[in-house]
């Protein structure tokens, strides 16, 4: 089951053996429908005003990591609606445990609004405990 | 009341949007439905199968068992055919064609009957990428071979009276297929204004002007009004009817779209598909079940009421 928040509870910690060399997030498809990497256009991630861009985040979706960059190849890959994906975020030493604030934008194509109006981006806020 | 009419009462699950996987599982998602006395189900492939377009053959088999257990109907497949799946171009025709056959051979799989491939689009009016009508074309042997009729939907701010429907019309006049019609999203008869929360508020559409940006929010938003008789004409070919819906009022009357004349030129142009409800008001937890119950017990009246009229 999923949270109602695009940034789930679960999945919050620092990665990495021994020192830490990041932290990952669970995000849950901010869409009413699963959709294809290849429609993932980026994704921001800012915690406590610390700013992290597509370039220091990989995403694991199901089994496969990808960097955020190489998405756009893979049209045959998911993120699915009930699945949540993982976002590894690159930042040496991790995040002090404790709460931070945290936002995510994810930016990803509609093909069926007007191009005019595309990419559509989610914005989402949410304080989250790290515990370790 | 003794009615004589073969509309199906029905359930897109779109509905439970913000319950979904939250307080629901596709399980109690079912039962809600049947326990509502509705029978026709619809579902959003991307959303409701798990692992699609790969479900497990344990998951096929689930499915079949719950849908035999509440008595239900599958009636409408909702797919995506993401003409933008590539960032440098559109998709071609020997590409669209194989994303189509996929989703119709998992509806089929899964029982259904109707698919509604929700097609990219072209222009600020939702003129659709040229590429569906040799797609559907190549796909329309598998959806013959399915018993499966392929149905684009008729959504605001598109009227009946357009270019667009005139284009799908023509396909099945040119073809004489059976198995190609309309879905009609009723969110085009709405009269009145809504101010409540929509499902899409969260998104932010597109990166120019906020200008640009607030007109096509309200472009979204705003009334179609397509006069329902519009219908008449094209009755032949609507094989499925979204009954859009933001909101019911406690004496059991939605607020938005005029239910009665709608009602009244589908049974009138004798309609025997499904009425899909769609709800699409506020997401707050465990609104949806109640909603669809006050909108299920209003058509169930305007319909009875229209066949005792109509006999």
């Amino acid at each position: 089951m999923l949270e109602t928040h695009v940034i789930q509870t679960k999945g919050f910690k620092n990665v990495g053996d021994g020192e830490a060399t990041g932290f990952q997030l669970a995000v849950r498809c901010p869409y009413y429908r699963g959709m294809w990497a290849s429609l993932i256009e980026g994704v921001e991630v800012t915690v406590d005003g610390e700013t992290f861009d597509s370039e220091r985040i990989r995403w694991t979706l199901g089994r496969e990591t990808y960097a955020t960059a190489e998405l756009g190849e893979r049209t045959e890959a998911r993120w699915a609606f009930e699945e949540p994906a993982l976002l590894t975020v690159e930042r040496p030493g991790g995040l002090d445990p404790g709460l931070h604030e945290i936002e995510v934008a994810v930016t990803w194509r509609w093909s069926y609004i007007p191009v005019e109006m595309q990419p559509t981006t989610n914005i989402s806020n949410r304080k989250l405990v790290l515990v370790r | 009341m003794n009615a004589r009419t073969e509309i199906d009462f029905g359930v897109s699950l779109y509905s439970y949007g913000g319950d979904f996987l939250v307080t629901m599982t596709l399980e109690d998602c079912l039962a809600d439905v049947a326990d509502m006395g509705a029978t026709g189900i619809e579902i959003l492939a991307d959303t409701h199968i798990p692992g699609y377009p790969n479900p497990t053959a344990e998951w096929v088999e689930d499915w079949h068992a719950l849908i035999d257990l509440h008595c239900l109907t599958p009636t409408c497949y909702s797919s995506w055919l993401d003409t933008r799946l590539r960032k440098d171009r559109t998709l071609a025709v020997d590409e669209a064609v194989p994303i189509l056959v996929r989703d119709l051979e998992l509806a089929h799989r899964l029982g259904f009957t109707i698919v509604r491939p929700k097609l990219g689009v072209v222009s600020l009016d939702l003129i659709p990428d040229p590429v569906w009508r040799e797609t559907v074309k190549r796909a329309l042997p598998k959806a013959e071979e399915y018993g499966i009729r392929i149905a684009p939907e008729i959504h605001a701010p598109t009227a009946l009276r357009s270019k667009i429907v005139d284009d799908y019309v023509d396909l099945v006049r040119e073809t004489g297929t059976e198995h190609f019609g309309l879905l009609i999203d009723t969110g085009i008869f709405q009269t009145e204004e809504r101010t409540g929360t929509h499902s899409d508020s969260v998104y932010i559409f597109g990166n120019p002007e906020p200008a640009l940006r607030e007109q096509v929010a309200r472009e979204m938003s705003k009334p179609v009004a397509v006069d329902p008789a519009d219908l008449a004409d094209l009755m032949p070919y609507v094989v499925h009817v979204h009954a859009k819906f933001w909101d019911m009022t406690d004496d059991l009357m939605d607020p938005h779209i005029p239910y009665d004349t709608v009602v009244k030129a589908l049974v009138d142009g004798g309609y025997t598909g499904s009425l899909s409800s769609e709800y699409e008001g506020a997401r707050d937890l465990y609104r949806a079940s109640d909603m669809l119950r006050r909108q299920q017990t209003m058509l169930r009246r305007l319909v009875a009421e229209r066949a005792a009229v109509a006999t």
